[in-house]
């Protein structure tokens, strides 16, 4: 085992964090609280690199492993206190960028990803209903092909980066008969006649990042926007949330980093009845389970991002990644403003906010709750066939 | 008569399992899992996992795909092939 990031990766992080604490979080408390997305701070990622981490150099990415690829993440995480930026770019890389780099035709990953990976173009993936949520593969929107068409309808909610994207990939049932077999991903331009942006989304946190509602009335698409085969939109989803759980709470790290030194310098400027707060047992040891739960949050993560660096899948440990890095980020919040007493709890000191963010992680890419149902699946309980034997240890 | 040892020997008491838990006892070479419900989208990373560990072979994103496991006779044929690759892999070596 290493635990060690090489000397490459650290300088990388290094240039990450130095980047990100430069240039993306200007005006962040007005932008919150107006719900303002950064054209600016999105173009200066692409330049920086970000959203191409992982796509080969072919199509204009950085063709970074997954271990780099978080390690870039956690260092944004940490520099960058515009969580709703990271989300957003989060989105359009694992929802949009993987799927098309992974299932995609050559012809579809020379027109869209250079694209998606400079910035010019944002992507998201449509999959959320009002209807179907955690279930999610009981979508009711509908796809018929027709001719050398395919024609689409349905609604779509709670999607990310839905007021930016130039590129949707949308997943809909082409035979529901077949039930889930049958749901099929298409990719499809905004320009497209029949798609819409029917409602603008109001949310609590991760507020800079623009979400809403989409409606597709006989949108028709080409054949060759297909992605992957007819009936193979179940596994495109789940592949992109498999890289997307343990890519999105990298950043997530870095942001429980930046809350455990906030509190730290706060602890030891702070003083009261003559001396440091941070001598108090009761805000010591909040500090030190601050530390203790950012560390415990890294080794499950880097976990995962190992196993997938070395080419393995990483389904169910993405799961306990994704469940216990949502938990901690939270806890982490809630200490830092109980450190922060009356001051963490107002808006100026910035802490509030990731507290808002960090509730989002426990709802976003699978509620917890289904991430436990993934883990619990692979030990053969919940509604999953029970034949497999509990995955052993990779290594 | 499915030969010990071989592929399908291998592969057809995870399916069966899958199968009966899904109240479905008979499973022919060519029955599509995936329309069945034998395997969902869960059940075939786990279909993969069993395959990585049974036969220790690497199998890609991009091959998670049902024209691969849409049956008993798809999974045979994309384990043989890999298999296959492996083996001139090491022959070349």
């Amino acid at each position: 085992m290493d635990f060690a990031w090489s000397e490459e990766q650290q300088a990388f992080r290094r240039e990450v964090i130095r980047f990100a604490q430069q240039e993306l979080n200007e005006n962040l408390i007005e932008r919150d609280l107006h719900e303002e997305f950064s054209w600016d701070a999105w173009r200066k990622c692409a330049k920086f690199g970000i959203q191409g981490l992982p796509i080969p150099q072919e199509y204009g990415g950085g063709d970074a492993d997954m271990l780099t690829t978080v390690c870039g993440l956690e260092a944004l995480g940490y520099g960058c206190r515009d969580n709703g930026l990271i989300f957003s770019i989060n989105a359009h890389m694992w929802t949009s960028e993987i799927p098309i780099l992974k299932f995609g035709t050559e012809a579809q990953k020379k027109k869209y990803l250079p694209k998606l990976v400079s910035g010019e173009w944002v992507g998201l993936h449509a999959m959320t209903e009002p209807m179907s949520g955690s279930d999610a593969f009981s979508l009711l929107s509908r796809a018929e092909r027709k001719g050398d068409r395919y024609v689409i309808n349905g609604s779509k909610t709670f999607i990310t980066n839905a007021q930016n994207a130039e590129v949707i990939i949308v997943f809909a049932n082409l035979d529901p008969e077949k039930g889930a077999a049958g749901i099929t991903a298409f990719i499809l331009d905004k320009d497209t006649p029949g798609f819409t942006i029917s409602k603008k989304l109001h949310k609590m946190g991760l507020r800079t990042s623009p979400m809403a509602e989409l409606s597709f009335v006989d949108c028709e698409v080409p054949v060759e926007n297909l992605l992957g085969k007819e009936g193979g939109g179940q596994t495109i989803f789940t592949v992109s949330m498999e890289w997307e759980r343990i890519c999105i709470m990298a950043s997530h790290l870095g942001a429980m980093q930046r809350m455990l030194e906030t509190s730290v310098k706060y602890a030891k400027e702070r003083r009261q009845f003559g001396q440091a707060i941070g001598n108090f047992p009761p805000i010591s040891t909040k500090i030190a389970d601050m530390d203790i739960r950012l560390e415990t949050a890294r080794l499950v993560l880097y976990k995962a991002a190992w196993l997938k660096s070395q080419g393995k899948h990483a389904l169910r440990e993405g799961s306990i990644a994704k469940a216990y890095v949502a938990d901690a980020c939270i806890q982490q919040a809630l200490d830092a403003i109980q450190i922060h007493g009356g001051y963490g709890y107002m808006t100026e000191y910035q802490i509030e906010r990731e507290l808002r963010d960090a509730i989002s992680g426990k709802i976003y890419s699978g509620t917890t709750e289904i991430q436990k149902k993934i883990i619990a699946g692979f030990h053969g309980l919940s509604d999953v066939p029970s034949a497999a034997p509990a995955r052993r240890e990779q290594g | 008569m499915t030969e010990p040892g071989s592929i399908k020997a291998q592969l057809m008491p995870f399916v069966m399992e899958n199968a009966q838990s899904k109240g479905i006892n008979q499973v022919s070479d060519d029955d599509s899992l995936t329309a069945s419900g034998i395997i969902d989208s869960l059940g075939v990373f786990r279909l993969v996992s069993f395959l990585e560990e049974t036969f220790a072979v690497r199998i890609g994103d991009e091959e998670i795909v049902n024209d691969n496991f849409e049956s008993v006779r798809t999974i045979e044929k994309f384990v043989a092939a890999k298999l296959a690759a492996k083996g001139e892999k090491a022959a070349t070596r």
